[in-house]
């Protein structure tokens, strides 16, 4: 697949000149007339009785307070319809805000909030989401809580939950001959982008302009618009340079603390930097609950799959589709099981909010089926791989299997369009060498002393990125020297979507990459994404919607051009800057003769007698060609012709070694195998790769969310007791990456060039060292993180 | 808080400096606040992440975790210190980082470069083992670090036992 100038070359992203040699400007590298500081709640659930903040006014260098009472009678309207205040006299967990000082520094608005006096009334609190669920339990929300789907208009009540069924599934469990249940506790884990939070804002004559870390400016701009009560049109939101996001850059509330406070000072910047401790508070991915329970025959083919979750998303679990739960197929379809049930509640408790975050959902889906699949095949007798290849759906096939019989998230019907699962599961294993290494249920790989190695696999349904291009326009104008700008929402977050992007147009016009630019991380650009920088979206979708914006370009040219030959617009041919029509090479001529004599004064171009028609004239008047796109209104869904669903597969394997004196899990090898379709700059897709597999590891190892109910305070504010991986703590990552394309198609019909979403496919991978310590240990470990303590626990366990 | 003001003075990137600053800020408070070299990152503040990391007379620190008055007649290099003054040509880190995506987001990449530069300052080519054990005060939370190891070792044009 390289018979192509620019895609599917490495190439070394737009930016990362700029961030070698430190110039890129991070928010908080811009200037601010005045700081801000919040003051958190000391309680997990608490009311305001009252609150003094006349100390604080009126210390010297503070321009401004914040309370619940000064909030404007508005709630952020996420997908959510639960109350979404900025401040409210009702605090939902530690941390929650109470009030927030704006002053010349922060030291200043620190010192305020020393002097603001408040009375709590402390409530009792709940934590976990089973116990939140009981109708007992202190209650979160007035009306209950678990939470509603954000199609439920407000007023309409809580929902049942998340609901996809298909076949009959107590068939499917009467047909087996084995059942295999088991509950699963997944822990939450913290974003933890190096760049903390921060957000500034300026009001003047009300126009509002934020400067903020957010990897979705055009919701954080529709939202403003809404709770402001003002015009999007007055709104300007500035997002050049973005330090890490990973779901925890999405819109949140502190972000409406500085823009509140600007204007109670109108003209000054106003800026909001959370503080490392502070910004590990801001959101996590929930802990997820669940039970998994799998019938298969002798021979291990699936007969059913029930699956239970409870989430706990927090005080304002805000996604925006409203649920953490199945807010996409990824991983509910991975094996073509003939029956399937998935429920799914998400539930409030007194933590502080859940957000998305890298693959949403699926790690714990994948875990709970990954891990239940395992002690099924060890119940039969198959091996890992063995059970995998028997149920593994393929490409073509109507998944799910009948299609849906109950569907609450509205999923469509569908069959799967390229699916190369068994390849990429043989290339996978292929490189951590299955063969010699695995030796059987409990047979280690190796032992030495107290030290047992094993290995694993786990392998997925994830979705392709290719989805919701209803919420996405695209601009590319091609200038009158041949040379493009392209004008995109979607936002960069260090994945590399601005040259994958530029990629894309340099291909489709056959122009080199250096003559591509992109306005992109200021919504005066004009273009709308609302997905921007989640669900792995940017590079095919907006990248889709891209290319269509380029047809435009082109066909425009096309229709200016073909009278020239008398010909139909569609035989003349645009590429390399160059017009000509097909068949005809030399009739080609530079695209600039289009617009006039460029290399001449402007005036010669009026010159009468170089034109041929009136026409003629206004067309060369014309700066250049302006090619737009939008998504379409019902493409919410990952369909493409209605019928093909694009998802991808794909499969880890992992080789640790544990010691059972001390239980530390070292993982010495992981191979991931995703299938992005089209690599448009390969270096990039593995870059998510290994940034994905990363946070898996830290997520199955060392990434622990911690709270003290004692102190009411959480132990995970610091990279020292919030331990992401670090560079020693790493093993071999090898990246497999499959190819394949459907050839009959466009690049600007469906997928672009073919490319499927790269972002977040290993991010879900936690479960492939559950399953290389079961082979290590003979033990299957039901809960993440596996810290020392889970693998001695277990090891005790079993002895007992 | 900060009324006690010091008379400093020290070489940042090539270039003389002497100050009057308010004796209790660090290092980190100096390089972004006073002098407004905002190439130098702030993670965490409280020296756990690696993000300000600068070169003080030859090795790398934290600038958060040390005092501005520590910087007294000393040799500060960062990160807008790495390009050849004269030519403006990127230092071969910055080259190689370009080139091995050795950077995603940014954030962490300055503090990683000064602690490669100051690697490779003593060691102009270390082992694998020896680059790992360098950046392992600097957290990376995009690349998996791999990137970065690579294009350390491309910088250094490999070590001399490889």
């Amino acid at each position: 697949m390289t018979d192509s100038a620019v895609v599917g070359r490495s190439t070394p992203f737009r930016d990362a000149r700029a961030k070698v040699t430190g110039r890129a400007r991070y928010v908080d590298d811009l200037k601010a007339d005045l700081s801000v500081r919040i003051l958190g709640s000391p309680h997990p659930h608490a009311r305001v009785r009252s609150i003094d903040t006349r100390r604080a006014e009126s210390l010297d260098g503070v321009r401004a307070v914040l309370t619940h009472e000064r909030m404007p009678d508005r709630q952020i309207f996420f997908a959510v319809h639960r109350q979404s205040r900025v401040m409210d006299s009702h605090l939902r967990h530690v941390g929650d805000y109470v009030a927030a000082v704006a002053a010349v520094d922060e030291a200043t608005a620190e010192a305020a909030l020393d002097l603001i006096r408040v009375e709590y009334e402390p409530l009792p609190a709940v934590f976990d989401p089973e116990e939140a669920l009981r109708p007992d339990a202190p209650r979160v929300y007035p009306e209950g809580n678990d939470y509603a789907v954000a199609e439920l208009p407000p007023g309409e009540g809580t929902p049942d939950g998340i609901l996809q069924e298909w076949g009959d599934p107590a068939l499917g469990f009467e047909q087996a001959d084995v059942v295999v249940e088991e509950s699963y506790d997944i822990g939450s884990q913290v974003h933890a982008a190096l760049e903390p939070h921060v957000c500034m804002a300026r009001w003047e004559e009300d126009e509002l302009t934020v400067w903020v870390a957010t990897q979705t400016p055009t919701e954080f701009r529709v939202l403003l618009a809404d709770y402001f009560a003002v015009p999007q049109s007055r709104i300007v939101v500035h997002s050049e340079h973005i330090g890490g996001g990973f779901g925890g850059k999405t819109t949140s509330r502190h972000q409406f603390i500085p823009c509140l406070l600007a204007r109670m000072a109108p003209g000054r910047k106003v800026k909001l930097r959370l503080t490392r401790e502070e910004s590990q508070c801001v959101g996590r991915r929930p802990r997820g609950k669940l039970v998994a329970r799998i019938g298969a025959r002798r021979d291990g083919a699936l007969t059913a799959i029930q699956l239970k979750a409870v989430f706990d998303i927090g005080a304002y679990g805000d996604f925006h589709a409203g649920s953490n739960a199945f807010h996409s197929e990824g991983g509910l379809l991975s094996y073509k099981v003939p029956n399937a049930r998935f429920e799914a509640a998400d539930v409030h408790t007194n933590h502080f909010r859940a957000a998305c975050m890298r693959s949403v959902h699926v790690p714990y889906v994948a875990f709970a089926v990954e891990s239940t699949i395992d002690l099924l095949a060890e119940r039969l007798g198959l091996d890992p791989v063995a059970i995998r290849m028997k149920n593994m759906p393929g490409s073509g096939d109507e998944m799910p299997p009948g299609g849906y019989r109950e569907n609450t998230g509205r999923y469509p019907d569908g069959r799967l369009d390229i699916y190369p699962g068994r390849e990429l599961l043989g290339q996978v294993i292929e490189r951590i060498d299955w063969r010699s290494k695995w030796k059987g249920w409990g047979q280690p790989s190796a032992v030495d002393g107290p030290r047992r190695r094993g290995i694993g696999l786990a392998y997925c349904m994830e979705y392709g990125g290719f989805w919701m291009d209803a919420g996405t326009n695209a601009r590319v104008d091609i200038n009158s020297d041949g040379s493009a700008v392209v004008y995109a929402a979607a936002q960069e977050i260090g994945q590399g979507t601005n040259t994958a992007l530029c990629m894309l147009v340099a291909e489709s016009l056959g122009i080199p990459l250096s003559d591509v630019s992109i306005f992109a991380g200021d919504s005066r650009s004009g273009a709308f994404d609302y997905v921007a920088a989640q669900a792995s979206h940017q590079l095919t979708t907006v990248g889709h919607v891209l290319l269509r914006a380029v047809e435009d370009a082109k066909r425009q040219i096309r229709e200016q051009a073909a009278p020239r030959w008398e010909a139909h617009p569609d035989q003349v041919e645009v590429r390399g800057k160059k017009v000509w029509l097909r068949d005809h090479p030399e009739t080609a001529f530079p695209i600039h003769l289009l617009f006039g004599p460029i290399d001449a004064p402007l005036a010669e171009q009026f010159i009468p007698g170089i034109t041929e028609a009136t026409e003629g004239i206004l067309w060369r008047l014309r700066p250049h060609v302006v090619g737009t796109a939008a998504g379409a209104k019902e493409s919410i869904n990952h369909l493409i012709d209605g019928e093909f669903k694009v998802n991808q597969p794909v499969v880890l394997a992992a080789e640790v070694e544990v010691d059972i004196e001390t239980g530390i899990v070292k993982p010495l090898k992981l191979v991931t195998g995703t299938f992005p379709g089209r690599m448009i700059n390969p270096a990039g897709v593995r870059g998510q790769a290994l940034g994905g597999a990363t946070q898996a590891l830290g997520m199955a190892l060392w990434e622990e969310v911690r709270y003290d109910e004692e102190a009411a305070c959480y132990l995970s504010g610091g990279f020292t007791n919030y331990r992401i991986p670090r560079v020693f703590d790493l093993p071999e990552i090898d990246t497999v990456f499959l190819e394949q394309v459907d050839a009959g198609r466009q690049p600007h019909e469906g997928l672009p060039y073919g490319a499927r979403g790269a972002g977040e496919m290993t991010a879900w991978g936690a479960v492939v060292i559950a399953s290389a310590i079961h082979n290590a240990l003979g033990v299957r470990l039901r809960s993440s993180p596996m810290t020392p303590e889970v693998v001695l626990n277990a090891l005790k366990e079993r002895a007992a | 808080m900060k009324s006690n003001t010091i008379p400093i003075s020290f070489t940042i990137n090539g270039e003389k400096k002497e100050l009057e600053i308010h004796a209790g800020i660090s290092a980190l408070e100096l390089i972004r606040d006073v002098l407004e070299l905002k190439g130098t990152k702030e993670g965490c503040g409280i020296g756990e992440c690696g993000a300000c990391t600068v070169v003080i007379d030859g090795e790398a620190v934290l600038a958060c975790m040390t005092l501005a008055v520590e910087c007294e007649g000393a040799e500060v290099l960062t990160v807008e210190g790495l390009e050849d003054p004269a030519t403006g040509a990127l230092d071969p880190l910055q080259e190689a980082f370009i080139e091995h995506h050795g950077t995603q987001c940014g954030f962490c990449t300055p503090g990683v470069l000064m602690s490669a530069k100051a690697l490779l300052a003593r060691n102009p080519h270390p082992s694998e083992a020896e680059i790992r054990q360098e950046i392992q005060g600097n957290l990376c939370r995009c690349t998996g670090y791999a990137p970065i190891v690579e294009a350390i070792r491309a910088a250094s044009g490999g070590a001399a036992s490889d």
